[in-house]
């Protein structure tokens, strides 16, 4: 058996890294702390425009009509740039159950698997929602919106209230866990792509950055540091992948392998987080440098869609 | 009308590359890239096709190894069909030699209209082929071309120079080399990506295209490292630093 992705999932990989080093830079993901909506303008419509929106909509609706595993790389390369998008609501948790996703310019959120905050809907035309495990989809007119304080302030926030007599049932109970474990893989590829891009970052820094008249990336303390962020990620990045298969191919177990991946996923970006900003020392927490708008994208997504604690709860349930 | 498109698949600036023993660029298991400034003349073909209404547009490549996956880019970008010379004979084959090898292949696409090129490579900067094709083909040569336009039969452009740009025509075919500002290149979809690998691609080679007894046409005698950078030049102000500047300037045409 060959576990190896194909030769048209890395061609998507790298034009996907192609488009996003050029278009989603960090000035690009800076500009989304302060601008009306938070998002990243024209990217967006460039990645609807290549296909990534529609990777998972059924090719009836102008889709490609392709599986977790060939969008999961794509969506660990968003993660690497920090794209300020509701990548995962939109591509991942709605396309295959919501039509009209490919453009893009039907933006879609999600409200659901007990989140607090729905992204980004006041820019959306349209949330999937959940209520009594059944999802629906509700307009953005016929939403009530409550903005909330983001730590990361590209991710706008709030909480959603709606009437059911403006909500359209489009799943019930198995839907709605499915795309729950959707979003959470989602996020997890997400913290991936972001830690990779983190220690990136700590290497690069370590290698310039010169004290005692050595780069203090040859002090062993911050050796230490970067290797075990390392060891962390590639023991996270087998399972993720792992996870994305399964739901693939509708492994009766998927729903414990989204949860193994969450998990490590969440903890080796924390620790990833944690190990960036040591290294960096004071400049790292600082608003002008860079690493800190990927450092706080972390730590919003670890807890979301399921902190560690839940998704380890969840193997828990399943396993014992 | 019909569009040669000249690319170029050269090793991956990111990925340090490595010499030969007879100081070749060692290309053997590098991974090859499109090159970056020929894919505004891609764009540029796609969009003269589009606007034509008909006709195609052709890729012409000279690579070792049966190298295709820069073509595979283009192709993905939207060319119909790329042909692909690769011989041994052509290993480290000069400018004048590879424009010979390109002539003959444009020759071989047929019915064609118009020849692009980058102005010169990213790996060998010599910037001589395009114009040199022109002459072997017998066709009018515009280069550093900002801006093309087809109408009447005739290809005019606006040519870029220090000053600004002069307005250039020629009649039909010609070869235009264009500069990378001349369009903003596209991104190819997923389904341009899926649709690259069942387009023709037609492998030839030196012999193919009817040269029997091309070689290289030089060897590379010895590669030295470039020069290390100079060190600035340090001004202390004591109030007039800016004098200086503004000298510095006036000497570069800045100001």
């Amino acid at each position: 058996m060959d576990f190896a992705f194909s030769e048209d999932q890395l061609s998507f990989r790298d034009a996907v890294r192609d488009l996003l080093t050029r278009e989603c830079t960090a000035s690009v993901v800076r500009d989304a702390w302060s601008n009306a909506d938070g998002r990243s303008g024209q990217v967006w419509d460039l990645l609807a425009e290549m296909g990534v929106l529609g990777i998972l909509a059924p090719e009836v609706d102008g889709g490609l009509g392709m599986t977790m595993i060939d969008l999961v790389l794509l969506i660990e390369e968003c993660g690497r740039v920090a794209l300020p998008e509701p990548i995962i609501e939109h591509a991942v948790v709605c396309a295959p159950i919501i039509g009209g996703v490919v453009s893009g310019s039907r933006t879609v959120t999600s409200f659901i698997g007990g989140s607090p905050f729905a992204l980004y809907a006041d820019s959306c035309e349209v949330a999937l929602v959940e209520r009594d495990r059944r999802l629906f989809t509700v307009e953005r007119a016929a939403l009530r919106l409550t903005p909330e304080t983001a730590v990361d302030g590209s991710r706008r926030l709030s909480t959603l209230e709606w009437s059911d007599s403006d909500a359209t049932e489009v799943g019930g109970p198995l839907e709605a866990v499915a795309a729950f474990d959707r979003g959470a893989l989602g996020a997890a590829a997400l913290l991936l792509g972001l830690s990779h891009r983190m220690l990136e970052m700590s290497v690069e820094y370590a290698s310039e950055r010169r004290q005692f008249g050595a780069p203090i990336g040859s002090f062993q303390a911050i050796k230490h540091h970067l290797a075990n962020a390392r060891i962390a990620l590639e023991f996270a990045r087998p399972l993720v992948t792992r996870a994305a298969y399964s739901l693939s191919v509708g492994d009766p177990d998927a729903s414990t392998h989204v949860s193994m991946a969450k998990a490590q996923a969440s903890d080796a970006a924390m620790l990833t987080s944690e190990h960036a900003l040591q290294c960096h020392g004071a400049i790292g927490y600082s608003y002008e440098y860079d690493l800190h708008m990927w450092m706080k994208r972390v730590w919003a997504l670890s807890s979301s869609w399921g902190d560690a604690g839940l998704h380890r709860a969840r193997v828990a349930k399943a396993v014992l | 009308m019909n569009v040669v498109v000249c690319v170029k698949q050269i090793p991956d600036p990111a990925v340090p590359g490595e010499l030969t023993s007879d100081n070749r660029l060692k290309r053997d298991g590098a991974k090859a890239i499109l090159d970056e400034s020929d894919s505004y003349g891609v764009e540029m073909a796609l969009q003269l096709v589009d606007k034509a209404g008909s006709g195609e547009v052709i890729l012409v490549s000279m690579a070792p190894n049966g190298e295709v996956s820069g073509l595979r880019q283009a192709l993905a970008m939207g060319a119909a069909r790329a042909i692909l010379i690769s011989d041994d004979a052509l290993a480290g084959a000069d400018a004048l030699t590879t424009s010979k090898v390109i002539a003959k292949a444009v020759e071989r696409a047929g019915g064609v209209d118009l020849v692009l090129a980058a102005t010169e490579s990213s790996d060998g900067y010599t910037g001589t082929v395009p114009a040199q094709v022109a002459e072997l083909l017998g066709w009018p040569s515009l280069t550093f071309a900002k801006h093309v336009e087809i109408a009447d039969g005739k290809v005019t452009i606006q040519r870029q120079t220090e000053n600004g740009y002069d307005v250039v025509a020629a009649s039909l075919p010609a070869v235009v080399s264009v500069t990378a500002g001349v369009v903003e290149p596209r991104y190819p979809s997923f389904k341009g990506i899926m649709a690259a690998k069942s387009k023709p691609l037609d492998q030839v080679t030196a012999a193919d295209l009817g040269l029997n007894s091309i070689s290289a046409g030089q060897s590379i005698v010895s590669v030295d490292a470039a020069p290390a950078r100079q060190a600035g030049e340090k001004v202390e102000d004591d109030g007039t630093a800016f004098e200086r500047i503004v000298t510095y300037l006036e000497e570069l045409k800045v100001i």
